[in-house]
């Protein structure tokens, strides 16, 4: 079975053709008049606009453990993801609380294009997965307070690449069953030098679902809703303790939340997290939909996160 | 006269030596662009822009011109050149442009920092912390 490209998946699920000519033709005159009118003011205005200043480095990088930041690295950055997420200590010294057991391995760069735009590619251990990301910053929080908050989406498209000749389990009827989805609307303040606060709604589609038992259960499309509440706390320039809590909102496959805390090391080109939590996925979509994983049980794993960045 | 001749060899040999080592240590002249040398900080020394500048001098500066500025971060063994030693009279003699300039240009084993740091408000916030340094 040959995986479609995703060039095909846009062009089947993204018809222009819904967009009548009438109706462009009356937007396209309607942003000429606006723009026309912006140029006008301009002329007319002769006090130079005041230059809004920002607030900077609400969170360190673009990951809080397992969730994305409200922030991006500067414009033209290139940047090294390596993800790792080992065992649940229960077993204790026999698999030295689960060190001896790398559960998942994540992968990945990306490249901010524009100071408010990155896109994003990752390979992924479990289930062989590939991601494709973008991340908009959409509203910067303003130092004079007249923009209380950030704002940015974050979004991806995951294929598990899987075919029956491989894995007997996985037995997508067809191309689409592979893809999953995610999409993030991430509120953020940094509420001072030291706290800065998040919390994120998001929306993962999946186009098949794996069961208790490892089959893909094909034909079974479903929409899990969830939030998440993260924050950073600095205690020194270059340490911050940083956690999150991600609460499934949606409960029919019976997804558990997460708990997850730890250190984050910052240098001036590297990113270390060093953390424990339940979430063992990486992928937003598969901690938020698949995770058993219960702090009531105590069922914690160690993982960490280097990111490297260069300015070329 | 044999052992006086391989004295006078041996002590020639180990000034030669000597001179390559102190040659590599003293930095060379790092001119800067009269426009670039007399640009103003526009960022005044406060509270708030020492605190900045302190912070991004920990991220970026501290590894290899040390936590004071001496020159004796973990990382200058490492290097070819002696990190600047920022507390003396003779830099700290510079204006802050220069210092802004060199900041932003870097040279040889002192990385650029205008793409890291493309925030021109930045920069000016190091070189009023840098002030601090001095002795």
């Amino acid at each position: 079975m040959q995986i479609e490209p995703i060039f095909n998946f846009y062009t089947k699920y993204v018809n222009m053709e819904f967009l009548p000519i009438k109706t462009l033709r009356i937007l396209g005159l309607l942003l000429l008049t606006l723009s026309t009118n912006q140029l006008n003011l301009r002329a007319q205005d002769s006090v130079a606009p005041v230059k809004k200043s920002y607030v900077k480095n609400t969170f360190e990088g673009n990951y809080i453990i397992d969730d994305q930041s409200v922030v991006l690295p500067v414009q033209h950055s290139l940047e090294a993801d390596i993800q790792h997420r080992f065992g649940i200590m229960n077993n204790g010294i026999h698999d030295f609380f689960g060190l001896y057991n790398v559960t998942n391995v994540r992968l990945a760069v990306s490249y901010t294009f524009t100071k408010d735009f990155q896109l994003g590619i990752g390979l992924i251990g479990d289930r062989m997965q590939t991601d494709l990301n973008a991340k908009f910053a959409l509203v910067r929080q303003t130092k004079d307070g007249s923009m209380p908050v950030s704002i940015t989406f974050f979004g991806n498209v995951v294929v598990d690449p899987r075919d029956s000749i491989y894995d007997n389990n996985a037995t997508f009827r067809k191309t689409s069953d592979h893809f999953s989805y995610f999409a993030q609307l991430i509120f953020a303040r940094k509420i001072s030098e030291n706290l800065s606060l998040q919390v994120s709604p998001s929306w993962s589609h999946f186009n098949s679902v794996v069961g208790s038992d490892g089959t893909i259960v094909t034909g079974t499309q479903y929409d899990h809703f969830a939030i998440s509440f993260s924050g950073r706390y600095k205690i020194t320039s270059k340490t911050s303790i940083i956690a999150n809590y991600d609460l499934p909102i949606s409960t029919a496959y019976g997804a558990l939340p997460n708990i997850s805390a730890g250190f984050e090391f910052k240098t001036s080109g590297h990113d270390f997290q060093l953390f424990v939590g339940n979430y063992g996925y990486i992928l937003p979509q598969n901690n938020s939909f698949y995770n058993q994983n219960d702090f009531n049980k105590s069922q914690f794993l160690l993982g960490f996160n280097i990111t490297r960045l260069w300015n070329p | 006269m044999k052992s006086k001749l391989i004295l006078s060899v041996s002590v020639l040999a180990v000034c030669l030596i000597g001179t390559a080592f102190i040659i590599e240590q003293q930095p060379k002249p790092w001119p800067v662009p009269d426009a670039a040398a007399k640009a103003v900080n526009p960022v005044k020394s406060n509270a708030a822009s020492i605190a900045a500048g302190k912070d991004l001098w920990n991220t970026n500066c501290a590894s290899c011109h040390g936590k004071k500025g001496l020159g004796d971060g973990t990382k200058a063994a490492q290097l070819k050149t002696q990190p600047a030693d920022l507390s003396t009279a003779t830099f700290q003699s510079q204006s802050d442009g220069s210092i802004f300039y060199k900041i932003s240009e870097g040279r040889g084993d002192m990385p650029s920092f205008k793409k890291k740091l493309p925030d021109a408000e930045d920069i000016w916030d190091l070189v009023v912390f840098f002030r601090t340094l001095k002795k």
